[in-house]
């Protein structure tokens, strides 16, 4: 199969194409794919040329944190858990995330995430849950916390985002998810919390949701922003 | 103000620098990548302690027995002591600041089985337990770093530690932005860089712990503890990009193990040990599944009676795995399973307060070596990250203030043109074909069963690696990083080999087919020093690290 990647040899280098023909089986993962391609002494692309093993960020390989985050086939995926099996087309092709600074080929600097989260303190600090009485609700609550703690911090969310540009003022569905935990479990923040996510989130977002269909932990961000709608 | 380098973001690493943070201890945290990518959030099973209300008949004294147990009592009383006693308030603590733990109706934790332990006292987050202590744990990092008190440094690769007359005065840093070395200075230098499992090629765990640090300082003259204990999961199970681990929590859960024969079923852990024989602690385990294996059989874990709904409930991430991967419905049908490598009970020889032979310099979490002995009970690392990064930071906290400064500014210089050096050399190798050569031959020479002309064979081949390895071409396709930690992965790959070839018995996980037998000449500790190129291999009889 023809395996297109969008190469760059370094931070301030053009990008440019660049074509593999690998052997590839249904059950094989984009990332299995990569490790197939640079598996070898001699790296050759679809011409017969003698090229560089592509570097690509890697770590756990089975979808538990966020390192391998790309564009594969237009949609941002985790390339460890983006089966051949579910690709359409004769070809594929893979690109680094756009809205992040490109490190070379498909690494990219994703620290303006955690830049952003500084910038309006998000830490949970003292532990002082908002009450609830009632068992079920309690459950509930603590269920959404939970999903909300598996967030990757692998900016998917962003890259899809049609409001997010590069994280100067809108800080996408992942902030907007930790702001929900970090009120949630300390009351007084609250305010705090909720002027930040007015601010970097709430007044921008436009609501198309693409931001849960690839999130790769299936948070709902859409119960983060209810709830914090009605903290307001 | 006091200031320590902590390099490592993973569990181990972040609880030390929040502690040394809160005690005024002013803190610079290296790692490449954030602690979201750190192989800690990998860990699904679940956290040991023995809480207010534990299982009837359970007490921290017998959490205290089952660790030295399963350690085959090569670990000291004193340091499990401590991790044990400890528990409750690690648990309570990770409450506290975030960590959303599994709880029941009335809000209590629940507690899930593990192997190797007499009761049920390994609490648990959903599926995702190692994840959403991370996630606790990096808000609490933010909680200083806007205070100025911890400063993160990502696309820092550890160097080599500032080290002069048995003593350290900080690091080395690779700066993967700047391409070059940077030395930092500081009164404290604590690594927390995880376990080597690059010398197996792809284990379990994440691609980012490949053992260098260690190896980089035993050539520096800090001294290793018990590397032939290298531990495997029994129950991985393939896909085509690594070998995935399948939970003991199925075990915990009432999971089986079985072979075909005739077509008829064998329960063999059953069988050999008993109603809980599927349960015994992970080296026996994997040996005898390895066993089976070897003799050309598949083996399965079958949780499938379980029921779906139960299924989705206590262990969706098994389940969501097997389909994801393999296509297999596991309320259907059986998981193929075999061991692979998993965590390394061996590396940095540490003292009760987590300081190594060289003053000043600490090691926390999986890197270290200390409580798990001679094989570890599944549940115990996470909260021997935690206990590790509090005992340092509190030994740091009480350390009094040694203001001395010492130039390293020449030992800077001498690194960066070595790593320029290393950009003119040639050779047919690149880097990347001795790293997975080095995988092979480990995997074939020291493996679940070892015997003296394997390992012989693996040193022979690792001499020659290490022998051609100052002459490889510098390999630009991958990054510096990769290409000059090399020689030291190499040298604790070889410095492996040495001990398990001294270890003359059979103890945990280190089992020899022309030793079979536990003997007693052997129930210490095996240390190895690099005196100056010599590889000095001795057991701790005197207990100078653990007691
Ligand atoms: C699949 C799996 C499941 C597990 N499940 C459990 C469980 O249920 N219960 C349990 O108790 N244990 C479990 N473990 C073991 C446990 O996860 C680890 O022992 C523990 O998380 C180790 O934490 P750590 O802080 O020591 O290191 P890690 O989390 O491995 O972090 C190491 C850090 O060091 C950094 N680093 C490495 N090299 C360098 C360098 N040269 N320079 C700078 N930084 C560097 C890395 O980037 C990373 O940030 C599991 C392990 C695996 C693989």
């Amino acid at each position: 199969m023809k395996i297109k990647i969008l190469r760059q040899t370094l931070p301030n280098t053009e990008p440019y194409w660049e074509g593999f023909d690998v052997d590839v089986n249904k059950d094989m993962t984009i990332a299995g794919v990569l490790d197939h391609i640079n598996y070898n002494d001699d790296i050759i692309d679809d011409t017969g040329k003698k090229t560089s093993r592509i570097r690509w960020e890697c770590s756990c390989l089975q979808g538990m944190c966020g390192s391998c985050a790309m564009v594969i086939n237009g949609i941002p995926a985790l390339a460890c858990e983006t089966m051949i099996r579910d690709l359409k087309g004769k070809e594929i092709t893979i690109r680094p995330l756009q809205k992040f600074p490109v490190i070379y080929d498909l690494v990219v600097d994703r620290s303006i995430i955690y830049e952003n989260l500084k910038k309006i303190n998000m830490f949970i600090g003292e532990y002082i849950p908002v009450e609830n009485k009632k068992p079920k609700k309690r459950e509930k609550e603590l269920e959404h916390q939970y999903e909300v703690a598996k967030c990757l911090k692998c900016g998917l969310c962003l890259e899809v985002c049609p409001n997010y540009v590069n994280g100067n003022n809108f800080f996408g569905a992942l902030f907007a998810n930790d702001c929900y935990l970090v009120s949630s479990r300390n009351q007084s923040k609250l305010t705090e919390i909720i002027q930040g996510y007015e601010e970097h989130f709430g007044k921008t977002c436009s609501k198309a949701f693409s931001c849960m269909d690839v999130c790769p932990m299936h948070i709902p961000t859409l119960a983060s922003m209810a709830k914090m709608n009605r903290y307001y | 103000m006091r200031e320590a380098i902590v390099t490592g973001g993973g569990i181990s690493g972040l609880c030390c620098a929040v502690k040394l943070a809160e005690a005024g201890v002013r803190v610079k945290l290296i790692a490449p990548y954030p602690s979201e990518r750190s192989q800690s959030v990998m860990a699904a099973g679940g956290i040991n302690g023995v809480l207010s209300k534990p299982e009837q008949g359970d007490s921290v004294n017998c959490h205290i027995e089952d660790t030295l147990k399963g350690g085959n009592y090569l670990a000291g009383k004193e340091a499990v002591t401590g991790l044990c006693q400890q528990a409750e308030e690690i648990i309570k603590y990770l409450e506290k600041i975030g960590t959303v733990f599994t709880v029941d109706s009335e809000g209590s934790l629940v507690k899930r089985a593990f192997g190797g332990q007499s009761y049920k006292r390994t609490y648990f987050c959903g599926a995702s337990t190692g994840k959403q202590i991370v996630s606790a744990l990096v808000m609490e990092v933010r909680r200083f770093e806007v205070k100025g008190m911890i400063e993160r440094h990502f696309w820092t690769f550890f160097h080599s530690a500032l080290i002069r007359g048995e003593k350290c005065y900080g690091a080395l840093v690779y700066n993967e932005r700047t391409d070059k070395v940077e030395a930092i200075y500081a009164d404290f230098l604590v690594m927390a860089t995880g376990g080597q499992n690059s010398l197996f090629g792809k284990t379990t765990g994440s691609a980012l712990c490949d053992g260098y640090a260690a190896g980089q300082l035993f050539l520096q003259g800090v001294e290793l503890k018990n590397l032939e204990f290298i531990q495997y999961h029994p129950t991985t199970l393939e896909t085509c990009q690594k070998r995935m681990l399948i939970s003991e929590a199925v075990r915990g859960e009432g999971g089986r193990l079985f072979y075909v024969e005739n077509g008829k079923r064998i329960y063999f852990m059953e069988e050999i040990y008993g109603p809980k024989g599927n349960l015994m602690t992970r080296d026996v385990v994997s040996r005898e599944i390895d066993k089976i294996v070897k003799s050309g059989k598949e083996v399965f874990l079958d949780i499938s009676f379980m029921g779906e709904k139960e299924i989705r409930h206590r262990i969706p991430e098994v389940s969501d795995l097997c389909m994801k991967y393999r296509g297999i419905d596991i309320s259907r049908e059986s998981i193929p399973v075999a061991p692979s490598v998993h965590f390394f009970m061996g590396g940095l020889a540490v003292h009760l307060n987590h300081e190594t032979n060289i003053r000043n310099l600490f090691a926390v979490g999986e890197c270290a070596s200390i409580y798990h002995g001679a094989n570890r009970l599944g549940g115990n690392s996470l909260l021997a990250a935690m206990y590790s990064g509090m005992v340092a930071a509190k030994e740091i906290e009480s350390r009094d203030f040694e203001q001395e400064t010492v130039d390293f500014s020449d030992t800077e210089a001498k690194a960066n043109l070595g790593l320029k050096k290393m950009k003119d050399t040639k050779s047919q190798f690149p880097v990347m074909y001795i790293r997975d050569m080095l995988a092979d031959t480990m995997g074939q020479n020291l493996g679940i069963v070892r015997n003296e002309e394997a390992m012989k064979k693996g040193l022979s081949d690792l001499d020659y690696y290490l022998s051609i390895c100052d002459r490889l071409s510098f390999d630009s396709s991958v990054s510096m990083y990769t290409n000059y930690s090399l020689k030291a992965i190499l040298t604790l790959a070889k410095a492996t080999l040495l001990c398990a070839l001294y270890r003359n018995e059979s103890r945990g996980a280190h089992f020899r087919s022309d030793f079979p037998d536990i003997d007693d000449a052997f129930a210490f500790a095996t240390i190895i020093a690099n005196d100056e190129g010599q590889f000095k291999i001795r057991m701790d009889k005197e207990h100078s690290y653990e007691n």
